[in-house]
């Protein structure tokens, strides 16, 4: 057992897993979706993505860009969220965070299904 | 490049991590902590204005609470907070600050840029592995004839000598050893437009090195090794290094050619001079008796070449069995007993040869004590005490870096001007006199460009089309001002090399064929325009006929009406 796959592992799939709480509920009901659930899943995926830093290999790379994609989306939910936050817009642009949240959804499903691969590739 | 990168990348992932948990948990920790009342509840942060202040309080901005004043337990969040924040983000910084300082990095980065650089040259260029006196030399002459160069240097001080350097091409350097081989390869001995490389070190076991690894990765290129122990060079010989160069064997070479044909010493000095510099006209070493102080490598070779020229030499060494000197004086020849052993007062010559200049200096100022008219050949070791020899005049100063840089420059300007040069020496020194004397009347004293050009499609194409034409094109035609056909240009053709077999100074009338090598010298000026003249098709014909041809279609049609009118075209 190696403590450093144990620990990539587990944030690579904590990442998802949030991500996936705070997405699911009906699209546009803000009380389906809590702010909490979206910091969280932003600071899992930022540290998911350092922690991919450095890796040389092809399957490295892709890893690397597939988390700064689900980045890159979270942060601009979260932006959008901060800005219409507590205000009457909410209930409308509720339902652009969540599909934003989506996005990021689907490129931190791609990198579990990389984690999987690479995992059965190394068959040890 | 990526390399870098991913150094980078590696480097700071700690870093980044502690930033990102602590100001995570700071975050948190701060939307949850209950505010003061506003209007009858209690206020939370929301997520974005505790990042807000977050990110303010841990660069240490600090705006202050807002939006409302905080309660007591949001401060005692912050205080923890300020502590938690503060310390990781300058962890972090530091910790990037520090690598941007660090060693290996900045290696890593000097040694891409230069790997670009050399990528990127365009022009034909030589590698110099040592930017020592030689290397330094040799690199300011090819700088100045316009050809590039690539250095290899093992010490810093002198790489940040070069950078210092007013050259006026970017010279790509690199701090490595030249004896690994991958430093070869990213320093251009790969690169199709490498014309050869040098090995000028001060270590012959270092130029050893260079001159084989650049054999195996391109047999091709043109390889210069120094060398100044015979096992090297015959070392360097045995997998044909092109050119071996013994400052000592070429000293005496020198000595010897100075002795019996000076005009040809002169013109081989002067051909391979840095441009601009001003011809010295050297002393002529008498024949007779001479005394030759040191029976070093130097020594040997220069004993060896007297005794060519008849001369009658006494050796003084101080370690004879060392040397393998069998008849000879003992002694270090700075006393003046040993030299009047030597018979000093009925010598002719002294050659002061050790390897110290302290020992050579005293030697000759105590020898010309002894006899006024003794004529001194010295060797000088080391460049810090150039102001000594300067200031004693002596007939000859043997400087190795000079002759190594003037024998590198015979190769490297063209492949013609060595085989000039060999085939000069074969001349007679009346020859030589003569074309010295054409020289300095054409071109003045100063050192003179030397070039070659190749009559074909590339470097000729006026020439090409005027031949292609049944025009008959002389050397002369060449040679002519564009301005003025009547003007001559300030330059000599010195020789042709047609299908291999060389022409030793072409007539003026001489009739150019494609595929002509010609080699010239003359003002740098002349070069310039001399370009144009081969380049320019209009220009020259008019030097040709006489005749300005015009530009354009239009005018060339009025020309032809014109012409047949005047009835001088059928």
């Amino acid at each position: 057992m190696n403590l450093e796959k144990v620990v990539f592992g587990f944030f690579i799939v904590l990442a998802l897993t949030l991500n996936f709480g705070f997405v699911i509920g009906d699209i546009d009901n803000p009380a389906h979706h809590h702010p909490y659930e979206l910091y969280a899943a932003i600071i899992v995926n930022l540290i998911a993505t350092v922690l991919k830093f450095g890796d040389r290999t092809q399957i490295g790379a892709v890893h690397l860009s597939t988390s700064l994609v689900a980045d890159l989306q979270l942060i601009m939910a979260a932006i959008l969220y901060a800005a219409v936050g507590d205000t009457p817009a909410e209930l409308i642009m509720i339902n652009h965070v969540v599909s934003l949240a989506g996005g990021a959804l689907l490129a931190n499903i791609v990198s579990v299904i990389l984690l999987i691969a690479e995992t059965l590739s190394l068959r040890r | 490049m990526n390399n870098i990168v991913f150094l980078i990348l590696r480097r700071i992932r700690a870093p980044l991590i502690a930033v990102i948990i602590s100001f995570g948990i700071a975050v948190l920790g701060l939307t949850l902590m209950p505010g003061i009342e506003v209007e009858g509840e209690i206020f939370y942060l929301s997520l974005f204005q505790a990042f807000y202040i977050i990110s303010y309080t841990a660069t240490t901005i600090g705006f202050g609470e807002v939006p409302h004043e905080f309660s007591t337990t949001q401060r005692l969040w912050m205080t923890f907070s300020i502590y938690l924040t503060v310390i990781s983000w300058f962890y972090a910084i530091g910790n990037i600050i520090a690598l941007f300082q660090d060693v290996s990095l900045n290696i890593a980065i000097t040694t891409s840029r230069f790997t670009k650089t050399v990528k990127r040259l365009r022009d034909p260029f030589y590698i110099i592995c040592g930017y020592g006196e030689t290397g330094s030399l040799l690199v300011n002459s090819l700088d100045r004839m316009h050809i590039r160069v690539v250095v290899i240097e093992i010490l810093q001080d002198r790489i940040n000598d070069l950078e210092l350097e007013d050259y006026q091409y970017d010279i790509p350097a690199l701090c490595a050893d030249a004896q690994l081989s991958d430093v070869l390869i990213k320093a251009g001995i790969r690169h199709s437009m490498c014309a050869g490389i040098a090995a000028l070190t001060n270590n012959d076991h270092a130029n050893l090195a260079v001159a084989i690894a650049a054999k195996i990765i391109s047999p091709s290129l043109m390889v210069l090794g120094r060398a100044e122990n015979a096992d090297t060079a015959a070392n360097m010989e045995s997998f044909k290094t092109d050119h071996i160069i013994n400052p000592y064997t070429l000293f005496g070479d020198h000595l010897a050619m100075q002795v019996h044909a000076l005009g040809i010493y002169l013109l081989h000095e002067w051909l391979t001079g840095i441009p601009g510099q001003s011809l010295l006209s050297p002393d002529c070493p008498p024949i007779g008796k001479w005394v030759v102080c040191g029976y070093g490598r130097f020594g040997k070779s220069v004993v060896n070449s007297l005794q060519r020229e008849d001369f009658t030499i006494t050796i003084i060494e101080a370690n004879p069995e060392l040397t393998g000197c069998e008849e000879c004086i003992i002694g270090n020849g700075t006393e003046s007993k040993t030299l009047e052993e030597a018979d000093i007062k009925n010598a002719l010559g002294i050659v002061a040869g050790t390897d110290n200049d302290v020992n050579n200096l005293s030697i000759v100022i105590t020898a010309r004590e002894m006899n006024p008219e003794l004529f001194v050949v010295i060797r000088k070791n080391k460049r810090y005490n150039d102001i000594l020899f300067d200031h004693y005049k002596a007939n000859i100063t043997m400087q190795p870096s000079n002759i190594i840089a003037h024998e590198c420059l015979a190769h490297m300007i063209s492949p013609l001007l060595a085989g000039f040069l060999s085939l000069v020496r074969i001349q007679t020194n009346v020859w030589a006199n003569q074309l010295i004397s054409r020289l300095v009347d054409t071109i003045g004293e100063q050192v003179p460009e030397t070039w070659t050009i190749i009559i074909d499609d590339f470097q000729a194409p006026a020439v090409i089309t005027l031949l292609s034409q049944g025009v008959t094109v002389t050397l002369d035609n060449l040679a002519r001002d564009p301005s003025n056909r009547d003007t001559k240009l300030e330059l000599i053709p010195l020789m042709l090399i047609r299908d291999g077999i060389p022409l030793l100074l072409p007539a003026c009338d001489f009739h150019i064929k494609n595929h002509d090598q010609i080699l010239f010298c003359g003002r740098m000026n002349a070069r310039k325009t001399f370009s144009i003249v081969l380049g320019n098709y209009n220009v020259l014909s008019y030097i040709i006929s006489g005749e300005v041809i015009a530009d354009g279609l239009v005018w060339r049609w009025l020309n032809k009406k014109f012409r047949r009118k005047a009835g001088t075209l059928p």
